[in-house]
């Protein structure tokens, strides 16, 4: 068994390397995705992901999907460093667990480019660049919109007071800390009238946010404005306000702009949110990594921009598509 | 409404006669009343105790949010609690909600309210059927029969929609009739309490007052005895998943409608929220014993859980560790009950 295993090792390794010498003018990127096809956005940024690396000349891409799973993503870390590709960007499963996988690929020689969520802090030596939003800048644009959202007519935004609620993502999430957290400190900043009561986490579930918003609802007679971790889960808030009737009283403020926020938008009901585009976040990705490959130097946070939307200027955004 | 069992599931340990410690004939009524009607007790006091915290908590408007808010958990746990007095599981439920949601939510603008409903429920009893088939008919173990599916179905969910959320429509959301299975209302009470309510009704006088509501108890409380009985154990077990799987379908109506609106994984470990509330409501994993009207009260003590806990603004792990404190505390009333005793050396 022993022997074969060896053989099996062998042979991959082989097979990679005279693959690797034989396009030794193409540069291989090899990426292994979180878990493509359980949210829009996901499967979506594959595609451009694949639609970027086909549009480029003397690009290879081989995709990988973990399904959500941290064994597998580890296992496929492991094959692109059998592979010998020329750089392995990562969607990490988890952040922390696989910081020795990042490890293996950097000790092998291959540089690492994370993707979309960053890997825990341990992992920063062993990667080359980060590349996908960022999320502590995205929480402080929403938070500045919700002091425009609270400020009245001819008020400066600074001097805008109320009472608020926050419905944070995922607890433990990467993303839903760090939004909550660029929120927190730059709403103190931006408008320090502006008073958060209370945060419960929506876990990126909409339905889900609904209830915790009804319980809000219930709770205080008074709320002038709703911070969500992203638009799905704001849509559920406003959702649990128009059957209490109070959808006029709230602001409303999202993250990540998905179709249906873009909707209430558009009706009125949804004051504004942050435009992070999928696509924008592949391309920026596999242009990382090329980069990487090239031996290009690149900003350790190569970050994308994501931009705030509003009513007022959303006709500059194409609606998303997730 | 004490809980039914059959004469089968009672005889299956003989009871200590001799009982030598000091009262043991108040301890066994204390703990009879407990195992018997703990359930209700445990809830007036958690009611109380809240009542007295928050002043909104027991206010009409929090009531019915609660009501509304546990009547999806609440509809798929009477179909499980069908299941578990048979004897086994459905752990598919979650996924199947997503399934169902999803299906649900992206036919209405396609082929419209009526028939996407139709072919929905068609789509999910053809899964609660493949479940009967296979717990049922093949007498595969639920547990594993079930977890197979709540992946299975999952994928199921993802191939369907291609992993994209779906929506309804939002100029339709307000006209469209679909809304008022999560939206609507009669004569002020929210249409989602109204269907738990009606379900629990229906379902409960079926597995109380019919003769196959009884095979149910009987194939759980022992598969034998009622095969030699000359009941179709297979039969039996196969219509509790299909019945399961109904509820299901009810449910993701009520989602779907509620939010206008599906993600892949919307339904995501709401199986453990459903059987949390079987299992509080006193109905036994072991089958055989347990009632539709004591699963209400389990989901409905959930509900009340999280709710008064977030009106305190005790934080969400507070929830989680208390949920789990609640569900040990219910499950070990129901065993002493069983035993006789709080306390057994034997099992």
């Amino acid at each position: 068994m022993k022997t074969i295993l060896t053989a099996l090792a062998a042979s991959t390794a082989l097979t990679g390397a005279a693959f690797a010498d034989s396009h030794s003018d193409t540069i291989t990127v090899g990426i292994t995705q979180n878990n493509v096809g359980v949210d829009s956005y996901q499967t979506t940024y594959e595609q451009a992901f694949i639609e970027a690396a086909e549009g480029m000349e003397n690009v290879e891409a081989v995709i990988l999907d973990a399904g959500g799973d941290v064994a597998r993503q580890i296992a496929q870390m492991q094959d692109l460093i059998q592979q010998q590709v020329d750089v392995i960007v990562i969607w990490p499963t988890n952040g922390q667990a696989v910081v020795p996988a990042v490890r293996a690929a950097n000790q092998a020689g291959i540089p690492v480019v994370v993707t979309n969520s960053n890997i825990a802090e341990e992992g920063f030596d062993f990667i080359a660049s980060f590349s996908g939003p960022n999320n502590i800048q995205q929480g402080a644009y929403s938070a500045e919109l919700m002091c425009e959202a609270l400020a009245e007519d001819g008020q400066d935004p600074s001097e805008a007071t109320g009472q608020i609620v926050q419905i944070s993502g995922q607890p433990g999430y990467t993303t839903a800390i760090e939004r909550q957290g660029g929120f927190e400190d730059r709403l103190a900043e931006a408008c320090p009238g502006v008073e958060i009561m209370e945060t419960q986490p929506g876990d990126w579930n909409r339905e889900k946010s609904q209830r915790v918003m009804e319980n809000f609802l219930v709770k205080y007679d008074r709320i002038d404005g709703v911070y969500s971790g992203d638009d799905n889960m704001g849509v559920g808030a406003l959702n649990a306000a128009k059957a209490a009737d109070r959808v006029g009283d709230i602001a409303f403020i999202g993250a990540t702009n998905f179709a249906v926020g873009y909707e209430a938008m558009a009706a009125g009901e949804y004051y504004g949110s942050i435009y992070q585009s999928p696509v924008d976040d592949a391309r920026n990705a596999l242009d990382t990594a090329v980069a990487v490959a090239k031996g290009e130097e690149v900003p350790f946070l190569n970050y994308f921009e994501t931009p705030k939307i509003t009513q007022e200027n959303m006709d500059e955004f194409t609606k998303p598509v997730f | 409404m004490s809980r039914v069992e059959t004469e089968t599931a009672a005889s299956g340990k003989p009871k200590e006669a001799d009982e030598s410690a000091p009262g043991p004939d108040t301890n066994r009524t204390l703990v009879q009343i407990l195992s018997s009607q703990g359930i209700l007790i445990a809830f007036g006091l958690f009611m109380l105790g809240f009542g007295l915290f928050s002043e909104r908590f027991l206010s009409l408007e929090n009531m019915e949010s609660v009501l509304r808010s546990s009547a999806i958990i609440g509809v798929m746990a009477l179909g499980v609690t069908v299941v578990v007095i048979s004897g086994n599981l459905d752990l598919s439920v979650g996924s199947m909600l997503s399934f169902g949601t999803v299906m649900v939510v992206d036919l209405h603008d396609k082929i419209g309210a009526a028939p996407g409903i139709a072919v929905m429920m068609a789509a999910v009893l053809a899964l609660g059927c493949v479940n009967g088939f296979l717990v049922g008919i093949l007498r595969l173990n639920s547990l594993i029969v079930t977890l197979g599916m709540l992946s299975a179905i999952q994928g199921l969910t993802l191939i369907y929609s291609g992993g994209k959320n779906v929506d309804i429509d939002p100029s339709s959301q307000d006209t469209t009739w679909f809304k008022v299975f999560g939206r609507g209302d009669i004569a002020g009470l929210d249409m989602p309490i109204i269907l738990f309510g009606l379900l629990a009704v229906i379902l409960h006088c079926i597995v109380a007052y019919t003769a196959f509501g009884r095979r149910v108890y009987a194939v759980g409380g022992n598969p034998t005895a009622a095969v030699f009985s000359g009941i179709r154990r297979g039969r039996v077990v196969f219509s509790t998943y299909v019945i399961s799987s109904f509820c299901v379908g009810v449910a993701a109506i009520i989602l779907g409608s509620r939010v206008m609106g599906s993600q892949n994984n919307v339904g995501q470990g709401y199986e453990l929220l459903v059987l949390a509330g079987v299992i509080l409501g006193g109905t036994s994993l072991l089958g055989g014993s347990g009632s539709i009207f004591e699963t209400v009260i389990g989901v409905l003590i959930l509900g009340f859980i999280q709710n008064g806990l977030l009106l305190l603004s005790y934080p969400y792990y507070t929830q989680w560790i208390v949920t789990w404190f609640v569900i040990i505390l219910a499950v070990w009333l129901d065993i002493a009950g069983k035993r006789g005793r709080l306390f057994s050396p034997i099992a």
